[in-house]
Parts: structure tokens; sequence; C-alpha cells
């Protein structure tokens, strides 16, 4: 009749414990899973391959900075800061495959209700487009994320392209979500949008401010003159 | 004197009057088109868009209309250089008859506010008491010697003396130079920035898709100064002040009044008649048909632009783009 090996805890912590040593030497002598996709992505490797040969890249070859320590966030910090798995996270949302990650009640919500000057653009007010048509279905992927639609390596091909055929990775710079010319802040983000805007309404301004009280002068002079005309008075 | 019956003198030739009544029709319905599109959400865009065939043909209009617009802004760009006087070149484009401006402009515009102020007759009623004032300024602020103060005066009162002359304008007046030249900065401006935001996959070949953000502003707001500069000091200068009222025919007829030409250009006719040419170039008023018709057209087009402009100016808080 079968028993039932009855061990004590410090025989079963030793048997757990040379089974675990066990696993992590088999998986250590195993191939590796996904050779393949290995070849394709690991950097290092293509990067060595590319600086031997050529030192030219294509565009797909510019990878994310996955396996780099250090990265710059344009617009988020200036320079270089260090790189770790959870802070960065945590600080930018511009590189998370979910951008939303961990806002609560995220579901009940509209993208309005917290990208409110995002929703005045021409694509919505005037093309009747909503978000998920150029931002895709969850998980929306953070504008930088190496497989996002919209990172800018490849958002004129998934995107704009969808309504303007034939868009290039220059027409694809054009900015959806362009800050309000006039505002002081325009002069960190977008400074030529800023500067140009602000010349040209000091062209419109310092033409009127010449002409309007000139024709308005004149208009009133000559509706006072004297009605005979006398030759060399205008 | 003018011989019989031809009482008005030539001032623009039928291909000039053409490309003007050109500019009128394809300003004008640029300046539709662009403001119902810019207005579209109010009910005003929306009525004047659907004059045009609505939101999006209104586009193709404008797209259409504006690459005409910049066809016979070239060809002008031709007619100008054929009809330099090459023989006389380049004292040609410097005389009288040429719409370059001088340095003459510049001191017939001091003339001319001063006469707008009065300040013309005000210094001349009082010239000597003014210069006694500032001859008594100059003693108490700078000590100089009488000979020095009388030498600073004598510059003064030849300055005044300028100012105090009323304007002789001769063909062209400084306004009417500002207003053809204008035509030069807008048409180019808005035409490059036009085509480049028609034309964005080829354009942002050439320039960062970004571009067009910024061409898009000064597309704008360079239309909302052309429209507001037409619509309200050209037409005032042309049609509503007093000289001119009710219409100024001269660019429908290619004719103004002899008298009033002798009034606002006294130089120009004094110089017609010292060289002889007065007679050749006058000309007989045209019938009352033809005369009814140009008021028609003129005033519906000055109309039309200020309907645009009072209509832009009372919706411009419902603009959401």
């Amino acid at each position: 009749m079968w028993q039932p090996v009855v061990r004590s805890f410090r025989e079963s912590f030793w048997s757990v414990l040379v089974s675990l040593i066990w696993l992590v030497i088999l998986v250590t002598l195993l191939p590796n899973p996904a050779l393949a996709q290995g070849e394709m992505v690991m950097d290092i490797r293509r990067y060595r391959e590319r600086e031997l040969s050529t030192g030219y890249y294509e565009e797909y070859e510019v990878k994310s900075a996955r396996l780099v320590p250090i990265v710059s966030v344009p617009g988020v910090r200036r320079g270089l800061f260090p790189y770790s798995p959870t802070g960065a996270e945590v600080r930018i949302r511009t590189r998370l495959a979910d951008s939303h990650r961990g806002i609560k009640f995220y579901k009940d919500l509209r993208c309005e209700y917290c990208h409110v000057n995002e929703k005045w653009n021409i694509h919505t007010v005037r093309g009747n487009l909503i978000c998920r048509q150029c931002h895709g279905g969850e998980p929306i992927a953070s504008i930088n994320h190496y497989y996002s639609p919209m990172n800018p390596t490849r958002r004129h091909a998934y995107v704009c392209s969808k309504c303007h055929e034939g868009a290039s990775a220059s027409y694809a710079s054009y900015v959806i979500h362009a800050p309000n010319p006039a505002m002081l802040s325009t002069k960190e983000t977008f400074p030529v949008l800023f500067y140009v805007f602000w010349f040209m309404v000091a062209l419109a301004v310092g033409t009127f401010a010449v002409f309007l009280p000139h024709t308005a002068l004149w208009g009133l002079r000559e509706l006072l003159m004297k009605k005979e005309k006398t030759e060399g008075e205008s | 004197m003018s011989p019989k019956g031809k009482t008005r003198i030539r001032r623009f030739s039928p291909v000039q009057r053409l490309f003007h009544v050109l500019l009128i029709l394809s300003f004008l319905t640029q300046g539709a088109t662009g403001l119902s599109r810019m207005y579209i959400e109010t009910s005003w865009g929306k009525g004047l868009a659907s004059v045009f065939g609505g939101y999006e043909s209104c586009l193709t209009i404008h797209k259409y209309v504006g690459i005409f617009m910049i066809c016979w802004f070239l060809i002008h760009g031709l007619y100008l250089f054929f009809k330099i006087d090459w023989r006389q070149f380049p004292r040609s484009l410097f005389g009288p008859d040429s719409l370059l401006p001088r340095l003459e402009d510049l001191g017939q515009a001091i003339q001319h506010v001063a006469w707008m102020l009065g300040i013309d007759r005000l210094l001349r009623l009082d010239r000597w008491g003014f210069l006694k004032k500032l001859d008594d300024f100059l003693l108490r602020i700078t000590r100089l010697p009488p000979l020095n103060r009388v030498s600073y005066l004598k510059e003064f009162d030849g300055l005044l003396s300028v100012i105090t002359k009323p304007p002789r304008f001769d063909r062209w007046g400084y306004w009417e130079k500002f207003d053809y030249w204008a035509v030069f900065w807008g048409i180019p401006l808005l035409g490059v920035t036009g085509l480049i935001m028609a034309f964005p996959l080829v354009s942002t070949r050439f320039i960062p898709g970004w571009g067009l953000n910024v061409v898009f502003w000064i597309h704008r707001i360079e239309a909302v100064l052309a429209m507001c500069h037409v619509f309200i000091i050209h037409f005032f200068i042309a049609h509503l002040r007093r000289h001119s009222f009710p219409m100024d025919r001269a660019m429908f007829e290619g004719s103004v009044d002899l008298a009033a030409a002798r009034h606002e250009k006294p130089a120009w006719i004094a110089r017609l008649e010292q060289t002889g040419k007065l007679q050749s170039q006058l000309v007989a008023e045209i019938s009352v048909g033809r005369k009814a018709l140009l008021y028609v057209f003129g005033y519906a087009a000055v109309g039309f632009g200020i309907f645009l402009l009072i209509g832009g100016l009372v919706n411009s808080t419902s603009i959401t783009w």
C-alpha cells in the first residue's frame, strides 16, 4: 500500500533548492529560445556589423534606447540623465508601451478630460477626426515608444498616409497639436512659430498705425475744407 | 482750355484697367472663400461658404483662383518689363510718370499730413512768433552766440517753409504708390505660402513639415492685413472721401475729371501743359448707361468688401481655428 513520504522541513527545503539549481543550469545550457529574433533586435551586434562595414544606417536600424544606459528626452530635461527601468517611466510618458499606464479610472475618462488643448486642432475641429483615428486603440503607445505607430520614424507611413497618400517623414513633422502662436510659452516650444507670428502681427499693426489715422485725418480735413477749391491747395 | 466736350484726362490704359478688374474679382473671391473657411463654424461663414458650394469646394476655388492670381501677377511683371522706356533707362524709372517711390514722396507725405493737421496754416500765421520763441529757447538752454543761433534758425526756417507749403502732387501720390507696391509684397507672400499649403507633399520635400504650421499663420495674417487695408483704407480714399465721392471712376473709365485732377494733382497738369501734351491726353465723358454700369460694378465690389469686413469683425470672437 502506498504510503505518503513524510519529509521534514529541512529535507523539503534542500530538495527544492537543488531542483532550482538544476533548473538554472538547464536554462543556461539551453539554446536561446528566440535566436532569430535576437539577431534582428540585438542593437550592439548590428551596430558593430554596420560600423565595421559601411558606417551608414537605414531608418529601421536606428534602434530604441532599450539597451542604452543613458538616454536624452527632448523637452523634458536638457542633456543626458541616468535611465532606470522604473524612474524614467514614472516621470516620462513619452516612451511607454502604454502611455496611460497607472492612471486611475482611465477607462472612464474621455481624452479631452486631460488633453484639453490638444482637442483644438484642425484635424479634430475641421476634419471631424477623433483621437483614436490617429493615436490608435488601447493600449495607446507613447509617441516615442519604439514600436508606436506615432514614432517619428514611421508616423508618416502608419498614420499620416492613411489620409495623405504619399506622406513623407518630413511631412509628418507637421505639428498637429501646435501651440497657440501668441502665447509666451510658445517661445520655448515652437520659437519659429512664435517669432514669425509676432512679426506678422507687428507688420499688420504697423501698417494700420500709419494708415488708419492718416485716412481718418484726411477724410476729416476734406470734409471740413471750404467748398471753393483754389489752385495750389490740395 | 480743353476742347469742347473733352473734360477728362486719360489716366489708365485699357490693359491696366483690365489688370485692376481681374484683381478686384480674384481678390474678392479669395477673400470670400478664405473667410468662409475661417468662419465655417459660424452661421455667417456657413452662408458665405454655401455660395461657393460648401466648405470643401471653397478650398478648391481658393486654390485655383490663387494660382490664377499668381499667373496674372507674373504676366503683370512681364507687362512692366515691356512698359519700361528702355531708351531713357534708368532715368525713366525715376521720372514723374514712374510708380517707383522717390524721396520726394516722403517729403510730400509730411507736407500732406501737415496740411491735414492744419500745421501749415498755423505756422504760416505765426511763423515769426514761433521762430522768436525758438530763439529764446535756444538762448536759454545753449547760450549760443547770436550768429550761431541765426544760422540754426535759418535752417529751421527752411524746414518750416517746406512743411508749410501744401504738397503739389504729380501723377502719382505717395498713397497710390503704396497701394500699388503693397500688391508686390502681398501676392508673393500669399502666393508662396498658399502654394506651400496647396501642395504640402511636394513642399515638404524642400521644407520641414512644421514649416506648414508657420506658413499657415503668415498666410492668414497677411490675408487679413490685405483685406482690412483694401476694405477700409483703399475703399475710403478711392471712393468715400469728399474729393472722390461717390466713386473714383478712374480705374474703370480710364480717365479723371480735369478740374479735379488740377486740384489734386496740380504738378501733373502743369507739367502736361508746359510740355504741350495736355490736349492729346483729354478725352470725353462716357455715356450715362456705361457710367451707370461702372457704378453698379464698383459699388457691388465695395459693398461686398464691406460685407466681408463687417461680417468678419462681428464674428471674430467665434473663430475656433
